[in-house]
């Protein structure tokens, strides 16, 4: 009886986030296409400037408008989209024609993922453990590092992305000024390639993390704050349980939002970092999703808001699963005891 | 816990200071001094290396001659066409053939020879597929084979418009057939597909991509070895910024040698950092102009339809502002007509005489005075001129696309200089493909574009044409693709047509002087400031030699004749 009750809870999200996520889709077929001007222009206009001449490119332009479908009505394209999405073709993309959407995102998402990932964990770690240990010493340590932490963590992250640019790449040349690895190399699994990767990954890493372990510390000490001034730590304290056992049980409770937090970053993060990968000339996600927007580029639009929808509502359902085993005050909650 | 957590905290400060010593000593896999960095044409993911594609077509395919080549190349600095896979071309036949002879063994990088064959069926794929030079197709009735190496283009009688066919011919890339008909054959659309392992005819071959950067290796069978040389790097590359910035800062620190970059105040680098950067002049203007961004004012609606008033605003534009901040001092301050008077091959056309006489310049008190005296306009209490019939000049929104920085300082200029004067101009700056519809169909009070984009035996024909030819452009409402305020003149047509067909120097002088002198008198656009094709820079930290003014042993140029320069430059000692 325990299983069924637990699997049919299980199913019931399922249902929910499928329809969430076909809503999304949805969208993201729809609130492109809302974006004024047309999208073959883009391209007849690079061909203008290189030269072409105007005869050339009235053939151009109804070529691609019937090549992309764009002449068709729009309930005609909405019901294509939707039939190639489930036979995983995301299409082709305008403003790259002729790269497969798949492609482009396949080549893009690794650096984005590789760029955030460490970020996002390293930042969720020591941000945790700094706030964890401010809330527990109190005191002048509390004070110093709360103020930092919060002067931070409100420090726009491109803006430094900037700064550590200038200081340690322009005017110190310490590291390179941009790029995913040194122009010159090609990547393959060697050492010294990897080496080079970490190198050029310095200070966008830097960039981001500095404001990330602000962020978190801020948020972990709240939370066990909060936590240090319940009946059960009072209780324990009085019924003269060690510090570290107490300690042990509130870091504990504090930690699920943060838990929330981290998955919820984690599908984010899909989207990209925009400015960082724009200032440091990093070939990920964010900023292919800034110029197809820029260009009206639909089909690209539509295939890297898929994977940010995917990424968010997938994260977003584990950590629904997950906070029945890691809180048993919910497990018990979806069992009815409570 | 306190203990291991500090020893978190040192081991990852460790690891830090560590890549800071280590990442600085690795090797790169291409030798730096073997290899040439260029910037400034890529800044998206490579995925089509097809020359007929239409699309985003990645660097060195659209236009440079590193892997395809033409018959023969436009030389921006010269005006002549440089021999390319052509050792020779002449008229014959009293101007009607064009005779295009190859240079004895060109072949293709996979062995097989290059004859007239592939030549004849490269032109006629512009009569079956919509690509950029099916136009070309209007002036040429035949392409005939006369033997393995020579080739004869029959023009149209009636309409043997001679510059046209060799600026487009200039621009074809030479495809091998014996590789390409197979794919028609088996039902492709040639121009479809992404040709990602291109077979050319050039002296380098594609050998690497990614969305980080494209890489060519130099082709030691290159047939053009004992012609021309062989090309100084042994390894071409051009990395793929994100934005102009990151470009300009690598070429500063050398790590671009050849760019095609907007550096604002690039004098600021060698005059200030003491960088051996350089450009074609050493002084302002830096850059060969090569085209005339402009305004063009709708003379349909109220107001900008009166001469007298569009006089007036091109009276009062404060022109050197405009070269001095949106051109960053890379343009002198424009003149009042439609050829450009300095740099390139059509200043010949431009007589100083006519713009004195006919033409304008900054002046805003002659400006009012046009208003009050010859308009008999009256200034409102908000400072803005109304005419007699009670129209007020404004408010009028000057267009050009967001982001376009350097189009957008220049409308503000427009703006605070038509104000000065008592105009009521105000810009706006939609998104790309908004300002390109609202453009193609007429619907703006006054729009910034670029009349006829590039540079070439056709100029400057082709930018009359752009500007000032009403035949075959849609009424207003349907998207026209020139001569966007649909601007009609009887006087036109007819000196085009005789500008075309002839190929008397004494009389395309006339002709384009009349036609300079019928866009001064009717001021359908105002020009602003004129721009470069490409920018041309480089840096000698590590090849030396680029061509200047100075040394002109090269054009100015990455597209066409830009490839001789692979020729001159050589790495530094």
């Amino acid at each position: 009886m325990l299983k069924s009750k637990f699997t049919r809870y299980v199913f019931q999200k399922l249902g929910w986030y499928l329809l969430a996520f076909l809503i999304a889709v949805s969208l993201n077929f729809i609130l492109p296409r809302l974006i004024p001007g047309n999208p073959v222009n883009v391209m007849i206009n690079q061909l203008a400037v290189g030269g072409v001449q105007s005869d050339a490119l009235a053939r151009i332009y109804e070529n691609y408008m019937r090549e992309f479908g764009l002449d068709q009505p729009m309930h005609i394209q909405f019901i294509s989209y939707f039939r190639n999405l489930f036979r995983g073709d995301l299409g082709t993309s305008f403003m790259l024609y002729p790269g497969k959407v798949s492609d482009l995102i396949k080549e893009a998402l690794p650096w984005t993922i590789a760029l955030q990932i460490p970020t996002i964990l390293v930042g969720w770690i020591l941000g945790n453990i700094l706030g964890a240990v401010c809330a527990y010493k109190g005191g002048r340590f509390d004070a110093v590092v709360f103020t930092s932490a919060l002067a931070v963590s409100n420090v726009p992250y491109y803006c430094l992305a900037i700064i550590l640019l200038y200081g340690l790449a322009v005017h110190n040349p310490i590291f390179p000024v941009g790029g995913g690895y040194s122009f010159g190399n090609f990547p393959d699994l060697s050492f010294s390639f990897f080496l080079d990767a970490l190198h050029h990954y310095t200070l966008p890493f830097l960039s981001m993390i500095v404001v990330a372990i602000g962020g978190q510390a801020i948020g972990m000490r709240e939370m066990a704050l909060y936590e240090l001034t319940t009946d059960y730590v009072h209780y324990s304290k009085a019924m003269g349980l060690r510090d570290k056992k107490v300690v042990g049980y509130v870091f504990r409770n504090a930690m699920l939002p943060q838990i929330t937090g981290l998955a919820i970053s984690f599908g984010t993060m899909m989207g990209g970092a925009l400015v960082t990968e724009s200032v440091f000339s990093y070939p990920g996600i964010g900023s292919l999703l800034f110029t197809a927007i820029r260009q009206t580029d639909y089909p690209l639009i539509q295939g890297c808001t898929l994977i940010i929808t995917i990424a968010v509502l997938l994260a977003n359902f584990l950590v629904d699963i997950a906070y029945g085993f890691i809180d048993p005050r919910i497990r018990a909650a979806q069992l009815g005891e409570r | 816990m306190l203990r291991s957590k500090r020893l978190l905290c040192l081991t990852l400060a460790l690891v830090l200071i560590g890549l800071l010593g280590v990442g600085s000593a690795q090797a790169a896999r291409l030798a730096r001094e073997d290899t040439l960095y260029i910037a400034g044409h890529q800044w998206g993911p490579p995925t089509s290396f097809n020359p007929l594609g239409t699309g985003s077509v990645a660097w060195p395919i659209n236009s440079k001659l590193y892997i395809y080549e033409t018959l023969y190349a436009f030389n921006l600095a010269t005006g002549n066409l440089e021999p390319i896979l052509a050792e020779k071309n002449e008229w014959v036949e009293n101007d009607m053939v064009f005779r295009v002879t190859l240079f004895p063994d060109t072949k293709w990088q996979d062995g097989e020879p290059l004859t007239a064959e592939d030549v004849r069926y490269t032109l006629e794929i512009g009569q079956r597929y919509p690509v950029s030079y099916a136009p070309w197709w209007n002036y040429v009735n035949e392409v005939k084979v006369i033997d393995a190496r020579t080739i004869d283009v029959v023009l149209n009688p009636e309409r043997p418009h001679r510059t046209m066919v060799l600026q487009d011919l200039g621009n074809i890339r030479i495809l091998p057939k014996h590789i390409w008909k197979p794919i028609e054959d088996a039902g492709e659309n040639i121009q479809n597909i992404a040709n990602l392992e291109p077979v050319g005819s050039g002296p380098y071959k594609l050998l690497n991509y990614n969305p980080q950067q494209i890489t060519l290796e130099r082709d030691d069978n290159y047939w053009g070895l004992k012609y021309f040389g062989t090309p100084a790097p042994k390894y071409i590359a051009h990395p793929i910024f994100k934005s102009n910035d990151a470009g300009n800062l690598a070429l500063e620190r050398g790590q671009i040698d050849y760019s095609q970059n907007f550096v604002p105040e690039i004098w600021k680098m060698w005059e200030d950092k003491g960088v051996p950067v350089g450009t074609w002049y050493k002084d302002e203007p830096y850059y060969l102009p090569a085209s005339t961004p402009s305004i063009y004012l709708n003379i349909h609606r109220p107001g900008l339809d009166n001469i007298l008033v569009r006089r007036a605003i091109a009276y009062s534009i404060d022109y050197a502002k405009i070269a001095e901040t949106a051109m960053s001092r890379y343009s002198i301050p424009a003149r009042s007509s439609l050829l450009i008077p300095y740099g390139v091959p059509e200043q010949r056309y431009f007589n100083e005489d006519d713009v004195r006489e006919y033409g304008w310049e900054y002046d805003p008190a002659k400006a009012v005075e046009i208003l009050e005296k010859d308009l008999g306009a009256k200034k409102g209490a908000d400072g803005i001129y109304v005419l007699p019939d009670g129209t007020r000049l404004g408010p009028w929104t000057a267009q050009c696309p967001y982001g376009w920085t350097d189009w957008m300082t220049s409308l503000e200029v427009v703006a605070a200089s038509a104000r000065a004067v008592g105009i009521d101009i105000r810009t706006e700056y939609p998104d790309a493909p908004v300002w390109t519809d609202s453009r193609n169909v007429g619907d703006f009070d006054i729009i910034m574009n670029t009349p006829a984009g590039g540079q070439g035996p056709a100029l400057p024909w082709t930018r009359f044409r752009e500007v000032l030819d009403d035949r075959g452009v849609p009424e207003l409402g349907k998207p026209a693709y020139r001569n966007f305020n649909r601007y009609s003149n009887p006087r036109v047509p007819e000196l085009l047509d005789k500008a075309a067909f002839t190929s008397d120097e004494a009389e395309l002088a006339e002709i384009y002087q009349e036609l300079d002198r019928i866009y001064m008198q009717d001021i359908p656009i105002i020009v602003l400031e004129y721009r470069p094709w490409e920018f041309y820079e480089f840096n000698e930290t590590y090849w030396t030699g680029f061509p200047t003014e100075e040394n002109p042993t090269a054009p100015p140029q990455h597209n066409l004749a830009g490839v001789k320069i692979l020729y001159v430059i050589e790495p530094k000692k």
